[in-house]
């Protein structure tokens, strides 16, 4: 029984790190529009191309990009 | 006045043999009906508009065809499209760009851009596919619900205004968006309060399970080292919601107090104050009751019920935040060397000096106050002065910042440009009205008062009552009296019921932005409304018409070929669609008389008397007689003579709203004072007052904006009046007077100043929205008023039985959600506002996605509510 000695402030402080993750979270505006995401995850891309959400390797793509006019 | 257009036939309706019904053509890129005289032979595509064919030939070329997809997914009804082919070179000014973009990196810039026409989700998909085609753009990022996106580019690689060419080009006119102070506060305040309450409600779990753990043991023995570990680890749990979660409650108490006013946050204070402090020396000395459970989610409980308000009010206060930080002017043309025709460049209004020339193009706003140097055109300054008429200009007069150009091109030299305008300065006193608007004593303050009174009361009477079993069992019985009568219940009932109502309200076309505004409609004295745009169209229209349909149609397919004043008010009545004539020849305008041409072989003349018996045509008797008619109504009568002979009349004027009489009636029914407030024509505000059953000391005309900010603050420093001065307006004219007024309600199709000065504003066309307003501000009050009956019974119960000593911290933490529990479900089953039927009116863009917004937040009510 002695072990919750250890576990219970263990599982507290796995608690508390979750807790922290969420202030992050809610401090850097993730929560802030909770619209817009809902809906932007329903679009499928129906062409290989750049996609908005694969934004990272993006500028490696510039050559393939077409540019208007 | 009777029922305007009554008579006349919109374009579904049957038509006599005589007119020939060609199968609509839809528009490929809006969907709606392509006008005959625009369908191009041979193509798949047609197009009811330029804006349209412009924006789908570039949509496809960009191989974005999915969009239009997207938009069937969505059911998203799209509205014609606008591109109006600016240049915006005036993005790229560098004090401009130094006031509006960051540095995101060493080469990479970022900036907020509001974007008009954004409607419903599909718009997303497009704007953020833009970075795939546009080199040096990297990312675009779109909120739909404020409509303003988040842009971040390389300005080593494209400029600022060439990405608002790209987004202009496909519908969306850009903006420059400055976040204002309020909307960067409002964004911190909103983060602040999820990451409290995230910790109020993490650390109420984890006593709740810690306590549990206690309560158990109390029950079937616990070994005192793994008790004292466990209270120790509950007072650890408790710290963090005493320090920073409860924070809040500390401060408003604190802040009340100060000001010697007693808000519901005090009672809290108290309760937790009192269970902190004695549960913390109940852990270091190791014996007596420990209320932290309680604690937590009484804390987690209020912070829960704030967040829902503030969602609820979110939807209404977004859009117009965005629209705060959006200049109500943004640019000129200044024309860059000598002669009227010298070549224009798009400058930002700073960048503008007194004595440089502007151009001011067809359809657009004037933006300066100066002098017309060259061109005659006629100015449309309703939304300025709620001056019906149209204002003729020419070289030498005077024009003012906002006004829209209806004619042709002036040019203008610039006397004053930005804040040092007549308009600019009116905004300026928005902004301060707004900033100055006192906070309002809510119900459940006085009630606080009084509950702070008999809290005290109480808790002397239990000390007393216990004192001869010691000091010690008397302030514990003291403790237990504070946390089981702490108000939790009272602090929620209101946000809930007024979240609940907000969020009906929103779903029948009313959007709150302010919740005080409710609670100061209890009792209304008087409403005053402004004329032009609120209590008529604010356009002309052809309001009546007598004559057959085929006579009508032919009027509107010659009007159609004009852009004068009363084809525009053809076009406004019917929309821009003919479908009966097939061919239009001939047209010829004559100017001060009217139109003719010759439509499908007929010989057709609209215009006024002398132009139709031009060509030999008689008034008959009773055409003549509705045309008497039409002028006692202070409309102008338009005469239609078809091969020669006249057959038609119609009314042409800026006539009332088809539900301002009956509305004005039902509020002077119950008793509220009603008045108009116009910068119109005095003769007009008086025949329209008359036409309303006023009387003529209450249709005040002629006023400037300031007279109608004095007329308004007259009346709310007033120490006679009955109840709470209401204001109703749709112009920059009125934004003033909204924003001083107790309530400030913007009515559909207002101009973005009196969305941002207005209390309230309403997506719904006419005036009626203003009684479910009023009911449902009646009804909200029922709704609170039960919740704190409930709440009452609740916190009388507890405190006798807790005076009586039966009170334990586990009695307490199953008492207190049951209360609150009662008080949401009461909130949630309220129906304060009448919500809108399925059969939805057409709205313009802005308003749609407001719309989406509110039925996304439809889907989370429910969501809440289940």
């Amino acid at each position: 029984m002695e072990t919750i000695f250890v576990l219970l402030p263990l599982a507290l402080l796995i608690a508390a790190i979750a807790v922290g993750f969420f202030i992050w979270a809610a401090r850097s505006g993730q929560f802030d529009d909770l619209e817009t995401p809902a809906v932007r995850i329903l679009f499928d891309d129906e062409e290989p191309r750049p996609s908005a959400t694969s934004r990272a390797s993006k500028t490696t793509a510039d050559s393939t990009r077409r540019v208007p006019e | 006045m009777s029922r305007p257009r009554e008579t006349a036939p919109h374009g579904g309706r049957a038509l006599s043999p005589a007119a020939v019904r060609v199968a609509p053509v839809t528009c490929a890129h809006c969907g709606l009906p392509v006008p005959p005289g625009l369908v191009r032979d041979g193509e798949k595509e047609q197009f009811c508009c330029s804006g349209c064919r412009q924006v789908y030939t570039l949509v496809r070329e960009w191989g974005f065809d999915q969009y239009y997809r997207l938009v069937d997914q969505q059911q998203g009804a799209l509205e014609p499209a606008r591109v109006t082919g600016r240049s915006f070179e005036d993005f790229d000014d560098e004090s401009l760009q130094a006031e509006a973009t960051e540095n995101v990196g060493a080469d990479r810039r970022r900036t907020r851009l509001y974007l008009e026409g954004v409607h419903c989700t599909a718009c997303v998909w497009l704007v953020e596919k833009l970075p795939a085609v546009l080199r040096g753009l990297d990312e675009v990022r779109l909120n739909f619900g404020s409509a303003v996106a988040e842009v971040t580019w390389r300005p080593g690689h494209t400029r600022l205004s060439t990405i608002g060419r790209a987004l202009d080009r496909i519908g969306y006119t850009p903006h420059i968006h400055r976040a204002s102070r309020a909307e960067e506060a409002r964004r911190t305040e909103d983060r602040a309060a999820l990451a409290r309450l995230g910790v109020a409600a993490a650390c109420a779990m984890n006593l709740m399970f810690l306590h549990g753990a206690l309560y158990a043991g109390e029950h079937s023995g616990m070994a005192s080292p793994y008790e004292t570990f466990f209270r120790w680890l509950s007072f650890v749990v408790a710290v963090p919601v005493m320090l920073f979660s409860a924070r809040p409650f500390f401060r408003t108490a604190l802040a009340g107090l100060r000001t010697r006013v007693v808000h519901i946050d005090l009672p809290v204070a108290i309760a937790l104050a009192a269970a902190f402090a004695a549960s913390a020396w109940n852990t270091v000395r190791g014996s007596g009751p420990l209320w932290f459970d309680s604690l937590a989610m009484l804390v987690a409980a209020l912070l829960g019920a704030r967040q829902v308000q503030r969602s609820a009010q979110r939807t209404a206060l977004e859009r117009a935040d965005s629209l705060r930080g959006v200049a109500f002017l943004e640019f000129a043309r200044r024309l860059t060397g000598d002669g009227p025709d010298a070549p224009a460049v798009e400058v930002p209004l700073s960048a503008l000096a007194p004595g440089d020339r502007v151009e001011v193009r067809s359809g657009e706003l004037v933006p300066v106050d100066g002098v017309v140097l060259s061109g005659r055109s006629s100015l449309d300054n309703a939304v300025l002065t709620g001056e019906a008429a149209p204002l003729t200009v020419r070289e030498g007069d005077v024009v003012n910042a906002g006004a829209t150009n209806l004619g042709a091109r002036l040019v203008v030299r610039v006397d004053a440009a930005g804040d040092k305008t007549r308009v600019g300065s009116l905004l300026s006193i928005v902004q301060e009205a707004l900033s100055r608007k006192p906070a309002v004593l809510r119900t459940t303050d006085v009630m606080a008062r009084r509950f702070v009174q008999a809290l005290l009361v109480l808790a002397v009477v239990t000390g007393a009552a216990w004192l001869h079993r010691g000091p010690e069992v008397a302030l514990e019985r003291v403790v237990a009296l504070l946390v089981v009568a702490c108000p939790c219940a009272l602090g929620l009932s209101v946000p809930l019921a007024l979240s609940v109502a907000l969020m009906r309200a929103a779903r029948s076309g009313i959007f709150i932005k302010n919740p005080d505004a409710l609670e100061r409609l209890r009792k209304v004295d008087t409403v005053l409304l402004d004329k032009t745009g609120t209590l008529t169209e604010g356009r002309a229209t052809v309001a009546r018409w007598q004559g057959e349909d085929v006579v009508l149609q032919f009027a509107r397919a010659l009007e159609a070929e004009s852009a004068h004043a009363v084809a525009r008010a053809f076009r406004n009545s019917f929309g821009r669609s003919i479908w009966v004539v097939r061919t239009v020849e001939d047209v010829v305008e004559v100017p001060g008389q009217g139109i003719a041409g010759r439509l499908d072989g007929h010989d057709v003349r609209v215009g006024n008397r002398a132009h139709v018996e031009a060509d030999g045509g008689t008034v008959p008797d009773d055409l003549a007689r509705f045309a008497a008619t039409v002028v006692a109504d202070g409309l102008s009568p338009v005469f239609v003579a078809v091969d020669g002979c006249v057959a038609g009349v119609a009314g042409i004027g800026d006539a009332l709203r088809p539900d301002a009489r009956g509305t004005v009636t039902a509020l002077r029914a119950r008793g509220v004072r009603v008045r108009i407030l116009s910068g119109d024509h005095p003769v007009v505000v008086a025949r329209v007052g008359a036409e309303l059953g006023l009387p003529a000391a209450d249709a005040l005309g002629g006023l400037t904006p300031e007279e109608k900010r004095d007329v308004v603050a007259r009346l709310v420093t007033g120490t006679d009046r009955a109840g709470a001065v209401v204001m109703v307006g749709d112009g920059v004219n009125d934004a003033a007077a909204l924003a001083l007024a107790d309530v400030g309600i913007a009515v559909h199709g207002g101009t973005g100043a009196t969305l941002v000065a207005a209390d309230v504003v309403l997506t719904r066309e006419g005036v009626t929205p203003l009684l479910d307003i009023l009911d449902g501000a009646r009804r909200l009050r029922g709704v609170i008023r039960r919740n704190l009956g409930i709440s009452l019974f609740y916190n009388a119960g507890a405190s006798t039985l807790a005076l009586a000593g039966f009170v334990g911290p586990l009695l307490a933490a199953v008492l207190m959600p049951v209360s609150s529990l009662t008080v949401v479900l009461s909130s949630a089953l309220a129906r304060t506002f009448a919500v809108a039927g399925p059969a939805r009116r057409r709205l313009d863009s802005a308003d749609r996605s407001v719309e989406a917004t509110a039925s996304l937040a439809e889907g989370r009510s429910a969501k809440a509510e289940a």
